[in-house]
């Protein structure tokens, strides 16, 4: 589903040099799968989930990334995520002035329009807005409230998983969704996002700790050290890097 | 009056808006105007205009009347003065439209209001122009109130400016009565080859007056905003609580905003305080809501329609308000 080759790729800074942070990476999540990536910080991690939804300031110098044998690289990010590609931010954006709801309906239905899909009715999505709240215990009101202006971290966590189940991805791109979230919410989280595991969709899951894998069992687990993927297993894996940490699993691989 | 007689940039409360040189070729709208006296230009040079009409005087008496004015291109200056009376409540609404129709429109008004003790008073002012963005625009737009409020009187306002060769709209409040509840927000659309001037003035000469004002602007590559706010607290003005933001987005490079936030306290018990900001569009509250499917246009639009709405008050009437919200959407590119 979700193609990595020989990826090469660098941050682009508006005042500054630029730097090389993948370096090669090769990576292959078949539909239907999770796979996890762990690294310590400043592996890729992040940049990784930024280049495959065409952030600005992000430069791939090679290789190449495809969805379902397209190629993602030359798309614009609405065109990604239009073709199902979700991230979850670490650090989900304040937008001022825009309600949580109206902007959820907005993105859906341009969306929509891009596949060539008939608008979601304003009933339908209410419905879809009902049971994805509950699911996920979010007050209804916090969703008429400006998007993340004032929430909380665990909030904001919780409203991209909302926003997720609502866009309803092919696949999804977890960026540290469990930094800021304490063990109740993160279970809360991680039933939201198990909701969505399906024969059809792919999920990558990148984090720093196996906590979260307690709880999205992932099927593949891969390290990333300086910009490449160092080593892949199946779910022990994660054990394994809690047990021994990042230096001895690295000098290992 | 002569043309020389108008303030050009060397005059510090014109000098990001020259008017001389705005007059330049339209020297004929200084015939018949009185000289220049302490009430400045724009009502010397709409008094000449209005005579054409004799000036307007209108004074509400009874609560909840609403007054409707428009300037078009065909139309005269607007001269008048407004009186609101003791307990009354009056809405006054000025749309102004320049269309592109005429070779050199000249839009000027001048009101002389006054707004008596326990009065209220809410004026909205929608300047549309139609003239297609970029295209040669020769109008010059000119609109300045001057407003006197009693003790315990509302004067609330709304300004939407789009511009033109030159506009300015100009209010100048003086709360000469105690507990007044002053509101002065607008909202400008600064595109290519416009020029739009929001410039107020608040003097306190009475104590515990509440006053608020938020402009937002936009402003694209070749147009101009301007925003010069004042608040000006004398001795008598003790317990005044006023604040004054002023934000501006710059759309594109070759845009131009300029601000002069002005406090001048010579009370020593106020609570005064202002906030000016010109910048950029946040590129990653742009690509948050592209990830998710939004057109990089659509995003851009919805975040800094958001950014402008936030400046138009909730007491502004509902159909009022879309056609506000109309105009902002098709300035962004956004209506339908």
């Amino acid at each position: 589903m979700l193609d990595l080759k020989n990826l090469h790729a660098r941050v682009v800074p508006e005042d500054g040099p630029a730097r090389e942070i993948i370096k090669g990476l090769s990576l292959a999540v078949p539909t239907g799968e999770v796979h996890a990536i762990m690294g310590p910080n400043g592996s890729g991690k992040s940049t990784l989930s930024y280049v495959l939804t065409g952030k600005h300031g992000y430069e791939v110098t090679g290789g190449t990334a495809t969805f379902d044998g397209q190629d993602l690289l030359s798309l614009e990010p609405e065109a990604r995520a239009a073709l199902g590609l979700f991230l979850s931010f670490q650090y989900p954006m304040e937008i001022a002035g825009v309600p949580v709801m109206t902007f959820v309906r907005a993105a859906m239905n341009a969306q929509r329009k891009t596949r060539g899909e008939p608008e979601v009715s304003a009933p339908e999505f209410l419905k879809l807005s009902k049971v994805a709240a509950a699911k996920l215990r979010i007050d209804p009101e916090m969703l008429k409230r400006p998007l993340n202006v004032g929430f909380s971290g665990g909030e904001k966590k919780r409203l991209e998983i909302y926003q997720m189940l609502m866009l309803e991805p092919r696949f999804m791109i977890l960026d540290e969704t469990d930094s800021g979230l304490d063990i109740d919410a993160l279970k809360v989280v991680a039933e939201g996002v198990n909701a969505l595991r399906s024969p059809t969709r792919g999920m990558l899951v990148i984090t720093h700790y196996q906590r979260l894998l307690d709880y999205i069992r992932p099927d593949r687990v891969h390290i990333l050290s300086a910009g490449r993927i160092v080593r892949s297993g199946g779910p022990d894996l994660a054990l394994e890097l809690e047990k021994s940490g990042y230096d001895q699993v690295l000098k290992d691989a | 009056m002569q043309l020389a007689d108008l303030p050009s940039r060397r005059h510090e409360a014109w000098k990001w808006s020259d008017l001389r040189a705005a007059m330049v070729g339209q020297e004929t709208m200084l015939v018949g105007t009185p000289p220049l006296d302490a009430e400045g230009p724009i009502s010397a040079l709409t008094q000449a205009m209005g005579d054409a009409y004799g000036p307007s005087a209108l004074v509400v008496e009874a609560p909840g009347d609403v007054f409707e004015s428009r300037i078009t291109e065909g139309d005269v200056g607007q001269y008048g003065t407004v009186v609101v009376r003791s307990g009354a409540t009056a809405t006054m609404i000025e749309r102004i439209g320049v269309s592109g129709s005429r070779l050199r429109p000249f839009l000027p008004a001048y009101a002389k209001i006054e707004v008596e003790p326990g009065a209220t008073l809410h004026r909205v002012i929608v300047q549309e122009n139609a003239v297609v963005a970029g295209e040669a625009d020769a109008a010059i737009v000119l609109n300045e109130a001057v407003v006197k409020l009693g003790a315990g009187s509302t004067f609330r306002q709304f300004a939407l400016g789009e511009g033109a060769r030159f506009a300015r709209f100009e209010t100048s409040v003086s709360v000469e009565g105690e507990g007044v509840t002053v509101e002065l927000n607008g909202v400008y659309l600064a595109s290519a080859k416009r020029h739009i001037d929001m410039t107020s003035r608040v003097a306190h000469v009475a104590p515990g007056a509440h006053v608020r004002q938020l402009v937002r602007g936009v402003a694209r590559k070749g147009g101009r905003g301007v925003f010069q706010g004042k608040f000006l607290v004398g001795r008598e003005g003790q317990k005044t609580d006023a604040e004054m933001a002023h934000n501006a987005l710059l759309l594109e490079e070759g845009a131009e905003v300029f601000a002069k936030p002005e406090l001048e306290i010579y009370a020593d018990d106020v609570a005064c305080a202002h906030g000016n900001t010109a910048g950029q569009l946040e590129e990653n509250a742009v690509f948050y809501l592209r990830q998710r499917g939004l057109p990089e246009v659509e995003a851009r639009a919805l975040i800094t329609r958001a950014f402008l709405v936030e400046a138009v008050p909730e007491w502004v009437d509902e159909s009022l308000r879309s056609v506000i919200e109309q105009r902002i959407d098709a300035w962004l590119g956004t209506s339908q």
